[in-house]
Formats: C-alpha cells, sequence, structure tokens
C-alpha cells in the first residue's frame, strides 16, 4: 500500500507549494487515475509519488510517502526502484540508448539492481511476456513505432517487480494505436497485482480502466471515490476536467429529451455500441 | 580527512611534482638539439604547460590508483558524479563533436567550437566532471567510435588539452566567472573593465606576444627579430588593443560585468590549450590539424620559425580566440537555461548566480 | 567469477537458464568470425595504442614501416579487412596528410633545395620530415581503424566494466553511440529550419558568424532540456544502485591475453625512455 500522509512539496529553489497537505492511499492491485487541469499538480504528484521528489530532485517535502507502513524519507531512487517505479510521457527519453536489443534494455533494470544472470533473463522474459512484446526481443529499441516503444518502457519498469507503477500520462506522445497498445498493457499491469497511479487528461482512457478517480486542483485533492461516481459528477468540469465521452453522450441526450439509457455504454474503452438494435444477438438495449 | 585520505592527496602531489620535475630535466636537456624525427623543441619554456598538464594528470591517476588499493572502490571521485552529470556527459560528448563539424563546415569559419560541451559539463558539474569529460570524449571519440563515420584516429593525443578545458572551466564555474552580472553600478563596472583590460594585457604582454619575438617582451630590444615576426607582433597587439576597446564598449553599455569576467576567463583558458596543444600536434601530427588554420603554421615556418615554435604562434593567435568565443556562447546559454534545470546540478546555481527562494 | 563465456555452455544451464534463454544471448553476442576478432577487446585497444604509440617512439621509417607490415597488416588480412582497412584509412588520412605535404616540403628550413614553385621552395629535408609524419599517420589511421572495424563499441564497454571501471561510467562511454547519430540529426534538422529563415552560411565573416548562435543555441537546448527526464527514467530502474553488476554476455581473456597486454605497454614505455634518454640507436 502506498500512502501520502499530509504532503506538501515545493521545487527547489522556489518558494510557492505545489502540493498542498495532500492525503492519498493508493491499495495493492488498485488502479487510479489521476484528473485535474494542466497546472494543478499532476505531475509533481507523481514524481513525489514515486519518491522521486525529493530524493532526485530535492525540494521540501512536508508530510511522508509511506510504502506498506515504512516511511521513505531519505532513501535513495535506487532503493525505492524496487517498490515503486515511475513511467513518462516520452518513450524515446525512457530509452537507456545503450541496449543493441529489447532485450537487454528492458534487462537493465534487474542488472541494476545486482541479480544473477538467470534470475535477470527470468524476470526479463516474464515482463515481455506480461506485455505481449516477446517478438520484438531481439529487435533494436530505436526502430519501434511510438506506442512499441512505449510498451518496451512499461516492461522495462514492470521488470523491476514493483509494488506500485505511477504512470505520468502514458500515452500522450502517441497515435490512436499506439494508445491503445497503452490501454491493454496498462490492464496487464494491472493484473500483475501492482498498484497503479496513472495521470491522464483524457478521460476516456481511464474510463473503465480505473476502480477509482482522484481530482486535483490547486495542489490538493478535490475529490477522490468512485470512477463511476467522480465521472458523473457536475464539479468536475469546474476543475478542469472533460468528463468521458459516454458521460457527454448521455448528457447530450438527456438535454434533448432523449432517455440516456436508450443507449448502452459498454465503458471498456470501446465507443457508443449502437443503439436499439434489431438483432438480439447483438448489443442489448435496455426497455424504453 | 581521515588518514587514508591524506594519504591519496599526498601520494598524488607526490608523484604530480616529481613527474613536472622530470618533464623539465629531460626537455631541458634537449635544448638546442634538434631531433630530426619527431620535431623538436627548442627549450622548455614552450613545453612547460603541457608538461604540468601530464604531471597534474599523473598526479590525479596515482591518487585514484591508491583509492582503489585502499578501499577498492573510486567514492571520492565516482560520489562527484550523480545520475544527471553521467547522463550529460554523452550528450556533452556529442554536442562537442557534433557541433564542431557541423559549424566548421556549415559556416566555414575557423573556430572549431569543439568543446562547448566539456565546458558545459565543468560549468555546471564541477572541475573534475569537466576533466573527466573532457578526456573521455577524445578518447571515446578514437576508441568507441572507431568503425563509424564520425569517429577520429586523431582525437586521442588531445586528450590531455581537453582535460585540461574541462577542469578549467569547472574552476572558472565554481569562481562564478560564468555569472551574468546585470545592472552593475558604475563605480564596479569601471572598475571591473579596468582590471580585465590590465589582466588582458598583461597575458598578452608576457604570454603571447613574446612567442614571436624570440622571448623578448614587446617594448623591450626587438633588433634580433625579423621584419616579418615584428610585423605580426604589431598585428597581433594592434587587434588585442582593439579586441579590449571592443570588451570596454560592450561592458559599458551593456552594463554586465559578466561580459569582462568571460573574456578574461575565454581568453585565458585559450592560451593555456594552445600552450599545451601545439607540442602534441607538433610531435605526433607535424604542427598540421588538417583544418584551416594549417596555413598559418606554414607562413610562420616558412618566415624561419621551427616547427615547433611555428605551431605555438599559430595557436596563440587561434586557440585564445576560439576559447573565448566558446565561453561567450556557454555564458549566453546559461542565462537561457531555467533555474529549475540548473538547480538539478552540482554546481549549476552556483556557476549562474541564483538566488534560493525566488517562487 | 561473473564471466558469461562467449560460448555458453553447460555451465549456463547449470545456473537455471532455459535452452532457449542460452540461445538467445548467445545472439547477443556480436558476431566474431574470425581469430582476431575473438581476441579481448581490450587485448585489440591495447595493441592498437601500442602500434600506434610505437610508430612514435620508434621514428624514422623503418620503425613504423616494420610495424605496418609485421603486425598491422597480418592482424588485418587474418580479420578479413585489409582491403576495406586500407581504403578507409587513406580516406580517412587525406585532409591531414595533404596538409603534412604543403606545410612541410615547402616551408620547412633546409639546405638542399629540390624545385621551387614561385615563391615556395621545396627541400629535401622538408620531404623527409613530411615522409616520416605520414608513415606515423598511416600506422595511427590504419591501427585504429583496425580495432574499429573488429571490436563492437559496447564489448569494450562490457569488457571494462567487468575488469572494475564503473558501470556508470560505462554508461556514459555506451551513450554516445546513439546520442551522437540522434544529435547530428537535430543538428541537421536545425540548419535547414534556420537557412530557409535566412541564416546566411554564405556571406561575409560577419554575417556568418553571427549564424553560429542561431545554429548552436537550439541545438544544445533542445539536448538538455533532455538531461532531466533521461536521469530520472534511470534512477527508477536503479540507475545509481552502488556495486557490482551481472552482465548478460562479456568477452572472455584467454590465458596469454593479460601478458602480452603487459608485455606492449611495458616495451613501449621502454623504448619511449630509452628514446628520451639517448640510449636508442637511431633507426633511419
Amino acid at each position: 500500500m502506498l500512502e501520502l500522509r499530509g504532503v506538501s512539496y515545493r521545487y527547489p529553489g522556489y518558494a510557492t507549494q505545489v502540493l498542498r497537505d495532500l492525503d492519498l492511499t493508493i491499495a495493492d492491485g488498485e488502479i487510479v487515475g489521476l484528473v485535474g487541469a494542466n497546472e494543478a499538480g499532476k505531475s509533481t504528484l507523481c514524481l513525489v509519488a514515486s519518491g522521486l521528489a525529493p530524493a532526485s530532485i530535492g525540494g521540501r517535502l512536508t508530510g511522508s510517502l509511506l510504502i506498506d507502513g515504512e516511511p521513505m524519507t531519505g532513501r535513495a531512487p535506487h532503493e525505492l526502484a524496487e517498490r515503486v517505479v515511475a513511467g513518462f510521457q516520452d518513450p524515446a527519453t525512457q530509452r537507456s540508448g545503450v541496449a543493441a536489443t529489447v532485450f537487454e534494455e528492458v534487462a537493465l533494470g534487474p542488472m541494476n539492481l545486482g541479480l544473477a544472470v538467470a534470475q535477470t533473463v527470468g524476470r526479463t522474459r516474464a515482463a515481455l511476456a506480461a506485455l505481449g512484446i516477446e517478438a520484438l526481443a531481439e529487435r533494436h529499441p530505436s526502430r519501434l513505432s511510438g506506442g512499441q516503444s512505449q510498451l518496451v518502457a512499461l516492461a522495462s519498469l514492470l521488470v523491476m517487480r514493483p509494488r506500485h507503477m505511477v504512470l505520468d500520462e502514458p500515452a500522450a506522445r502517441l497515435d490512436p494505436a499506439g494508445t491503445n497498445l497503452v490501454a491493454g498493457a496498462i490492464r496487464a499491469l494491472a493484473a500483475t497485482g501492482a498498484g497503479l497511479l496513472i495521470a491522464e487528461h483524457r478521460t476516456d482512457l481511464l474510463d473503465g480502466l480505473c476502480g477509482r478517480i482522484v481530482v486535483l486542483d490547486g495542489g490538493c485533492v478535490v475529490l477522490d471515490g468512485p470512477a463511476g461516481e467522480v465521472f458523473a459528477d457536475d464539479r468536475i468540469e469546474g476543475f478542469g476536467v472533460e468528463p468521458p465521452a459516454r458521460i457527454r453522450l448521455a448528457r447530450a441526450l438527456a438535454a434533448r429529451g432523449l432517455d440516456p439509457a436508450l443507449i448502452v455504454l459498454d465503458a471498456d474503452a470501446t465507443p457508443v455500441r449502437g443503439v436499439a438494435s434489431p438483432d438480439p444477438a447483438a448489443a442489448p438495449s435496455a426497455p424504453a | 580527512m581521515r588518514s587514508g585520505s591524506w594519504l591519496r592527496v599526498g601520494l598524488g602531489v607526490w608523484v604530480a611534482a616529481s613527474v613536472a620535475l622530470a618533464g623539465v630535466l629531460l626537455t631541458g636537456s634537449f635544448a638546442g638539439t634538434v631531433d630530426a624525427a619527431t620535431g623538436a623543441y627548442t627549450g622548455v619554456a614552450n613545453t612547460v604547460m603541457l608538461i604540468l598538464a601530464v604531471a597534474l594528470l599523473a598526479g590525479f591517476v596515482v591518487y585514484a590508483a591508491v583509492e582503489w588499493a585502499q578501499t577498492r572502490s573510486l567514492h571520492s571521485i565516482s560520489s562527484q558524479f550523480g545520475t544527471r552529470t553521467i547522463v550529460l556527459m554523452p550528450i556533452a560528448i556529442a554536442i562537442n563533436i557534433v557541433l564542431g563539424q557541423t559549424v566548421a563546415s556549415a559556416l566555414k569559419i575557423p573556430i572549431y567550437l569543439d568543446s562547448i560541451g566539456t565546458i558545459l559539463v565543468g560549468v555546471l558539474a564541477g572541475p573534475i566532471a569537466g576533466m573527466l569529460t573532457g578526456l573521455l570524449a577524445n578518447l571515446i571519440w578514437t576508441f568507441v567510435l572507431a568503425g563509424t563515420p564520425l569517429g577520429s584516429p586523431y582525437a586521442w593525443p588531445f586528450a590531455i588539452v581537453a582535460a585540461e578545458i574541462g577542469l578549467l572551466a569547472g574552476i572558472f564555474g565554481r569562481l562564478g566567472f560564468f555569472r551574468s552580472r546585470p545592472n552593475t553600478p558604475m563605480p564596479q563596472l569601471v572598475a571591473g573593465t579596468a582590471v580585465a583590460v590590465l589582466v588582458l594585457a598583461a597575458l598578452a604582454y608576457w604570454g603571447i606576444l613574446p612567442a614571436y619575438t624570440k622571448g623578448v617582451t614587446f617594448f623591450g630590444d626587438l633588433s634580433a627579430v625579423s621584419p616579418f615576426f615584428q610585423l605580426v607582433a604589431l598585428g597581433i597587439a594592434v587587434m588585442l588593443v582593439l579586441a579590449m576597446v571592443g570588451l570596454v564598449v560592450i561592458v559599458l553599455t551593456r552594463r554586465d560585468l559578466g561580459v569582462a569576467f568571460i573574456v578574461v576567463a575565454g581568453a585565458s583558458c585559450g592560451v593555456v590549450s594552445a600552450l599545451i596543444a601545439a607540442p602534441i600536434a607538433a610531435v605526433f601530427f607535424g604542427g598540421v590539424t588538417g583544418s584551416g588554420t594549417d596555413f598559418m603554421v606554414a607562413a610562420f615556418q616558412a618566415a624561419g620559425s621551427n616547427l615547433h615554435d611555428a605551431v605555438v604562434q599559430q595557436s596563440l593567435i587561434s586557440d585564445p580566440i576560439d576559447k573565448t568565443i566558446t565561453y561567450v556562447i556557454v555564458f549566453l546559454l546559461l542565462r537561457t537555461l531555467s533555474r529549475r534545470f540548473l538547480a538539478r546540478f552540482p554546481q549549476g546555481e552556483q556557476a549562474v548566480g541564483l538566488v534560493e527562494d525566488q517562487g | 567469477m561473473g564471466l558469461v563465456p562467449v560460448t555458453p555452455g553447460p555451465s549456463l544451464v547449470d545456473a537455471g537458464i532455459s535452452p532457449a534463454d542460452a540461445a538467445l544471448l548467445r545472439r547477443l553476442v556480436p558476431a566474431m568470425p574470425t581469430a582476431w576478432h575473438r581476441l579481448n577487446p581490450l587485448t585489440k585497444a591495447t595493441i592498437a595504442a601500442g602500434e600506434s604509440i610505437g610508430a612514435f617512439v620508434l621514428g624514422g621509417y623503418l620503425g613504423p614501416l616494420l610495424i605496418l607490415a609485421l603486425v598491422i597488416v597480418p592482424s588485418a588480412v587474418v580479420a578479413r579487412v585489409a582491403g576495406r582497412l586500407l581504403r578507409v584509412s587513406i580516406l580517412v588520412s587525406l585532409p591531414i596528410a595533404v596538409s603534412v605535404v604543403l606545410v612541410t616540403v615547402f616551408t620547412r628550413a633546409g639546405p638542399t633545395v629540390l624545385f621551387t614553385i614561385g615563391p615556395f621552395v621545396a627541400t629535401l629535408e622538408g620531404a623527409d620530415f613530411a615522409g616520416q609524419v605520414l608513415v606515423r599517420l598511416l600506422v595511427l589511421a590504419t591501427a585504429l581503424g583496425l580495432f574499429g572495424m573488429t571490436t563492437e563499441p559496447r564489448a569494450l564497454v562490457f569488457d571494462l566494466e567487468r575488469r572494475g571501471v564503473s558501470p556508470r561510467l560505462g554508461f556514459a562511454a555506451a551513450a554516445t553511440l546513439e546520442t551522437i547519430p540522434a544529435m547530428a540529426e537535430r543538428a541537421a534538422a536545425i540548419q535547414a529550419a534556420q537557412r530557409a529563415r535566412g541564416l546566411d552560411t554564405e556571406g561575409g565573416i560577419r554575417a556568418r558568424l553571427r549564424g553560429v548562435l542561431p545554429l548552436v543555441v537550439p541545438v544544445v537546448l533542445s539536448s538538455l532540456t533532455e538531461v532531466e527526464e533521461r536521469s530520472l527514467a534511470l534512477e527508477v530502474r536503479a540507475f545509481g544502485r552502488p556495486g557490482h553488476r551481472h552482465l548478460l554476455w562479456t568477452i572472455g581473456d584467454a590465458a596469454w591475453e593479460r601478458p602480452v597486454r603487459w608485455g606492449i605497454v611495458i616495451a613501449v614505455i621502454g623504448v619511449g625512455v630509452a628514446r628520451l634518454a639517448g640510449a636508442w640507436p637511431h633507426i633511419p
């Protein structure tokens, strides 16, 4: 379990607090979505939750980060590496640049941990298999598509066997094909039992993926609850969060006097399946 | 410091001093003899910089070796190298190699700009990091890039020059020479500019011009010097005076004393680099580098200098110009870097002179 | 130990690695078609350095040419790169060779005049000196070219790490292999963009000097902004962790390679000292 208790943070050299007295808990195996306006502090929260702030970046943190009850203050980044890892937007900068094959790229983490060759190889195989990219094992990491590169980056994080993963807009730089790949990968990551915190402004991506949504505004948590409730809440637009497409569609229908229940929207990240289909074998429609 | 540290530092210093002494004695013994096969040096003065640089490096190597023997690790050195410095180093090396080639070929001007990366690392991460980046840059350029189109088999003898450039940049950075000092009050501006001009004049008078006048200072008895070299020395002196006038004008109009600091630092670095690189170029490469400055070596040799002196005379013209321009470019670059970026480096904020807590 | 031998055998299987994975590890090792290729990278580097420094230390013509003929060329033949090596070495040395000839032949002082072209006097002493420099440069280019053509850079970096060099320094060295081409592309793109905006690459000296900054600053800045995120991405993968790493593959050392390396170093230093002390006989 990852806990942030009363956390306030400011960057080195700056006086303003980017995060203010924030509390957040992520249980093992939980997928939590983090949304908010652009300057709300999502990226900063990702850095704090992964321990990189202040351990790697510096700055001033008050409050504490606890993982499984143990405080993480004062720990070096490499000590945190087996407990919590962080992913970023750009697959190119997450690539180490020293590996000639995807296998060696993913194996970098376990090697850094000082594991024996057999363990490194085993973990790397498992990570590649979990994300379905074993076929890429002997490809050069810089010659992959954006989506594939991001998958390699995620595999490089998964191979650390972390208890928690914090992902900062993993699909931001990707085309739709790549985004789909990443969405599938995130499900695979969750299936391993790690707790996930995913910062995204594209709520459609989080819809159906996350069990819980946290809304951040001005460095504070303003909403924290089950995804269905938070997304349906009217206030989120005031916090700069656009509700997912199905909610917007339902509201648009309701505004025109149509019954939103006419459309059963599968919240599984696939778009509207269809209005009252004559074929009973297709998507069911609710009775009017 | 613990006793182990004293031993390491002591041994390093002792070895450095011994190597320096040995070098001076050895090359001193060559005075007057011209070694036809390797390109001679006619005296100690021409190689003392190189000897000192080699001695410093030897001392450093001994320090590292002793630490290794004591603790089987190089902690005192490697602890200065955080992740950001390590990540910066290949980028700096790439900047050296790529910009060095691009600028020279695209703009066709005879400045090398192949030390921008090294100087950046020195300023941001400290003298030792800068020194190591310089060393590694040239060694990698030759040994790691050997089979690739950008590799150069001729880069590695100059590794020690690159090391010295990085070291000096780090020291100047630590001392605040790269700081912008906007809106300096007039009295300090005038005083600072005056000091800068004096330092540059002294550098020129005792460091640069005597190379063309057979060691005699500019206002001394020049009767033994050929008219060609008297003219060259005069031309250089005029150029330097114009440069100093230009410096004064720029500093006074922009009211930024930092410009004076950076020009002094760049010129000093240029002179030192020229004196270290010249013997290497003379011995290893017959004084040429395959670049446009070789015609200057030819001219000086045709006018009567021996090989070694000719290379020194060429270097003392091109290197101070090149390094001053490079230092100014780095100075301008540093101003555009965000404080958030600079704060992450060991020496970043110190080098640029930022004040804490300006949220 | 921690050595993964070049041809993984039963020892790997015992260590708990499946045959499929052992085959993969074997495929990660760079191809080494000849006996020369299979030499340890540090040995090859020492040989290249020894040949280069040896040529300078020996001086004259005979020494470097003997090194070239008796050591470099046979090694290149064994490695089956002789033709390509000579071609590439001559290409690489050409600019500097032309400079050497022009500068040295025509301007080096000497009593014996060969011929004159206008104001330029070619002397025998100049030609002699130029010849010696050229021979040395050729040795330098071929020795290092041979090393470059037969050694995978990562193999050298891993070998150094196996011997105790910090993995972080090894990272810095290995990363340049990808950073340089990436930056070259970026520089070319920025150069094209600036030219489209009117950057003067042909005008007077002042115009060209003013063109330096618009070329240099964007390239440097765009590279520097990457440093932060790259560092963070590495640190979550335990990059800064002190201690020994078990590498997936390394190239081993044959028993005789260590004495040979030390022999080369001692020989070169010995001849160098003897030369400086005047004890070494002059070889033409």
